[in-house]
């Protein structure tokens, strides 16, 4: 049976920067580049699945030279493998995802940090889920590495690479996710917080080598913006309300009344649900004008 | 497992970076720890380095050290609660090359001078802490204990570079001093300020730093306050007697408060926003407090051996500590190389010491602290002179003036100053500063 | 632009908030209740320069230690042998000064 192969990746990036409060200009501080605790706990995770079940552990992260210091704190803690892929770190995430996809194509479960320090979009571990073409658990609050073996039936080289974790939905609510291998994996800080390294392994870290791998740029094409502007929700203009009493009123006013607002469960595959959406949200009032659901021909 | 380098150097601010510099260019594997999560994180100062002990080890510091200004006016102030007098020096000769003082932040500068030492072929290890020394059956250092998994380093020599609190160099039985007499509290603000409006405020040219130490204002608390100009901050703080501090009801941010709203320091520091705020021990009493510097396997440098300058018109630490430790690095090289590192093999290290300015400005102003936090200079002469030069510009018409002798007199009586005391103060001010 | 600096006192917490702590999992601080009770000076209340020290109505002293500067003024101050012990936080935890 072959070794499985965990990965880690983390952003490597400032931890603080001052702002100018008239301009705007951020002055990122050069002495402060590290991970944030999702990724330190990211990599634990990585380091402990691979206690859980043999095998090593490949931590990645993405851009120039100076992330290479925070790669070497990854090998002082028991990364077996480092790789840097070499690429402007401003890319789009998805871009990111298809140069990095690549060195992680062997990797059984790949862990990543939900955050980043800098405020990142978070969408790098779907992009790389969809780049590798693998399932994906993200935004994981917790993990129980050493449940039961596996989901039922997973078989072949990844059989009883599998374990549960717990996810936050909308509303306070949790999923409970049975994953098994190959799989993306986001997970919070607080998830756990990454070992300290032994003195050995800091000073064996200094030699430790990085292979460095050069990131194809990516074709698709940022949506353009067309401007920017602060939220302000639409004003929606409404008849005043009818009726001969306050109370009916108030009810004909929060439309507690109304029909048509009430949830309904459907299943449908993705384009169809984003056209729903749509027509929903536009027979609401909810779409600015020229948005709604007759546009959705327009989807990709 | 146990790691072995000839020399562990504990600390890397101004003393760890410089031994283990060094050391390094003596050929000799040196590890150069630092608690902090990087060299200077936890280091935190006045303001003013003199890099002069530098021209010798790294010849181009000039213009490769992080440096903010390059300080060429120096004033000197005195405060009551409602006067001041201040002798304001402005040399242009110190705003070109070679330079006196210069302001920098210590995270900057600490980091260059470590990464300095790196080049060299010392080992940077940040983010531990030495929680002791190993030490054999016969008291003897051996090395260091981390507070790492498997963190323990064996080591001929360790150079004990911890800061001001000393742990290492109480553990070797070196020092055991904890009188609070000793020790003074730096609290400091950081206030941020367009560069070109503190070169308006200060009368500064783009580049140039101002140095103000100031005497009083410490709201009757022996100690004094300082004021230093960064490229786009302001340090500004209070430098307080702990004794002093824990006997009044005054805590040091509203003492510090009291000083920035003083009428001769408002001007400079109103408007600026506090950036950082923090707090340091300064080992005041020089001489009186020094460890022995060496002992088996262990020298002692920079605040961690009492090497700061308090006294009065110097404040002086960081150079201490720069030349400290490379002596350190040197005599420790030094009993290596001859298979000798006892107390006896480094006492090269007390040598060189009293062989350039570290040990011979300590012995020269030793009684400096002393003088200087004595409750007449703290309190009664600033009220007296200031109180004197107020009189002597004053204008009384009709009344003719006075003579300045006469007013003086009666200024002296009015403090309360007894003229025996004045004149013993005044002769050991003369013993001290001659 | 310009306002003068006792228009906009500082409140202690913002003061405490421009320094940045990385918190340590243990406290490097610990505080023994017992010889608080009978200590009449109550130094490190007044000099500690973080505010850590704080009296609790039964004579104690509370303490924290996230906001610690790493000084050492406490256990200079304190007066009772052994009622504050202080060592350095676990490495790379604690205070990080930029500016200073």
């Amino acid at each position: 049976m072959r070794r499985p192969l965990f990965a880690a990746c983390w952003k490597v990036v400032e931890l603080r920067s001052s702002i100018d409060p008239l301009t705007g200009e951020v002055t990122p501080d050069h002495l402060s580049l590290g991970v944030s605790r999702s990724d330190e706990a990211a990599l634990e995770w990585a380091l402990r699945s691979a206690a859980r079940w043999g095998g090593g552990v490949r931590l990645v992260t993405a851009g120039s030279a100076k992330t290479e210091a925070a790669l070497r704190q990854g090998a002082a803690v028991g990364a077996t493998e480092l790789l840097r892929v070499d690429l402007p770190i401003d890319w789009p995430s998805d871009w990111i995802a298809r140069a990095v996809a690549p060195h992680l194509a062997d990797a059984d479960l790949v862990w990543c940090g939900d955050m980043s320090t800098d405020r990142g979009s978070g969408a790098f571990p779907a992009y790389l889920a969809a780049e590798l073409g693998i399932s994906q658990a993200l935004g994981l609050i917790g993990v129980e590495l050493n449940g039961p073996d596996g989901p039922a039936g997973s078989d072949g080289p990844d059989k009883g690479l599998g374990f549960e974790a717990l996810r936050r939905l909308d509303g306070g609510r949790r999923e409970r996710l049975s994953i098994g291998a190959r799989a993306v994996l986001s997970c919070e800080g607080a998830t756990t917080r990454l070992r300290r390294a032994s003195l050995d392994g800091v000073l064996v870290a200094r030699d430790a080598p990085i292979a460095v791998r050069v990131g194809s740029r990516g074709t698709t094409v940022a949506p353009a913006v067309a401007s920017i502007a602060p939220f302000r929700p639409r004003a929606r203009v409404v008849e005043p309300p009818a009726g001969p009493t306050a109370r009916e009123r108030i009810r004909s006013l929060t439309g507690a009344d109304a029909a048509g607002r009430t949830a309904r469960a459907i299943t449908l595959n993705p384009r169809e649900a984003a056209v729903a959406i749509l027509e929903a949200l536009g027979s609401w009032g909810e779409l600015p004008a020229g948005l709604s659901g007759e546009r959705a021909g327009d989807l990709p | 497992m146990t790691e072995r380098f000839d020399v562990v150097v504990v600390g890397a601010g101004p003393a760890g970076s410089m031994a283990a510099l060094t050391l390094a260019r003596a050929g000799r594997s040196v590890c150069l720890l630092e608690r902090g999560p990087f060299p200077g994180s936890k280091n935190l100062y006045g303001g003013v380095i003199y890099g002069r002990v530098l021209d010798e080890i790294l010849p181009r510091w000039i213009d490769e050290a992080p440096i903010e200004r390059w300080v060429t006016r120096r004033v000197t102030m005195v405060l009551t609660e409602t006067q001041s007098l201040a002798v304001d020096f402005r040399s242009s000769a110190w705003g070109a090359k070679p330079y006196n003082g210069a302001t920098a932040l210590r995270p900057e500068f600490d980091s260059w001078l470590a990464s300095e030492a790196e080049k060299a072929g010392a080992v940077l290890v940040c983010s531990t802490t030495a929680t002791g020394l190993l030490l054999d059956e016969r008291g003897r250092t051996t090395g260091v204990r981390t507070d790492r998994p498997g963190g323990d380093i064996e080591a001929g020599v360790v150079i004990a570079c911890d800061g001001v609190n000393a742990f290492l160099a109480k553990q070797a039985g070196l020092t055991s001093t904890e009188d609070p007499s000793h020790y003074t509290l730096g609290v400091k603000e950081v206030l941020a300020l367009a560069p070109d409006e503190i070169e308006r405020r200060f009368g500064l040219e783009p580049g140039e730093g101002a140095d103000f130490e100031v005497i009083g204002g410490t709201g009757g608390i022996a100690g004094g306050g300082f004021l230093y100009t960064n490229r786009e901050t302001v340090s500004v703080g209070l430098v307080l007697s702990i004794e002093g501090l824990s006997r009044s009801e005054t805590r040091p941010e509203q003492l510090l408060a009291e000083f920035k709203s003083h009428p001769a320091i408002r001007p400079l520091v109103a408007g600026g926003d506090v950036v950082e705020y923090g707090a340091h021990l300064i080992p005041e009493a020089g001489l009186a407090m020094m460890p022995r510097l060496a002992g088996d396997g262990i020298l002692v440098a920079g605040d961690a051996a009492g090497m700061c300058l308090a006294a009065g018109i110097w404040l002086e630490g960081v150079n201490f500590a720069m030349a400290s430790g490379a002596a350190a690095g040197e005599a420790a090289a030094e009993a290596l190389e001859r298979g000798d590192t006892s107390a006896g093999g480094l006492r090269g290290y007390r040598k060189r010491l009293e062989a350039n300015f570290v040990l011979a400005d300590h012995r020269r102003l030793k009684r400096a602290p002393h003088l200087v936090l004595s409750d007449r200079m703290q309190h009664q002469y600033p009220q007296l002179v200031c109180n004197l030069v107020e009189e002597i510009f004053t204008v009384r018409n009709p009344s003719p003036k006075q003579g300045i002798v006469a007013q003086a007199r009666q200024e002296r009586r009015k403090a309360g100053v007894r003229l025996r005391d004045l004149a013993r103060d005044g002769w050991s001010a003369w013993r001290t500063f001659r | 632009m310009s306002r003068s600096s006792e228009s906009s006192p500082v409140a202690f917490e913002d003061r405490m908030a421009t320094t940045e702590f990385r918190i340590a999992s243990e406290p490097h601080i610990s505080v023994h209740g017992d010889s608080c009770r009978g200590c009449t000076t109550r130094a490190c209340v007044t000099a500690c320069p973080a505010k850590l020290f704080v009296p609790t109505s039964d004579g104690g002293i509370l303490f924290n230690y996230e906001q610690c500067f790493e000084c050492g003024t406490c256990y200079l101050v304190c007066n009772t042998e052994g009622a504050i012990t202080w060592a350095y936080p676990e490495g790379g935890a604690g205070v990080v000064y930029r500016r200073s």
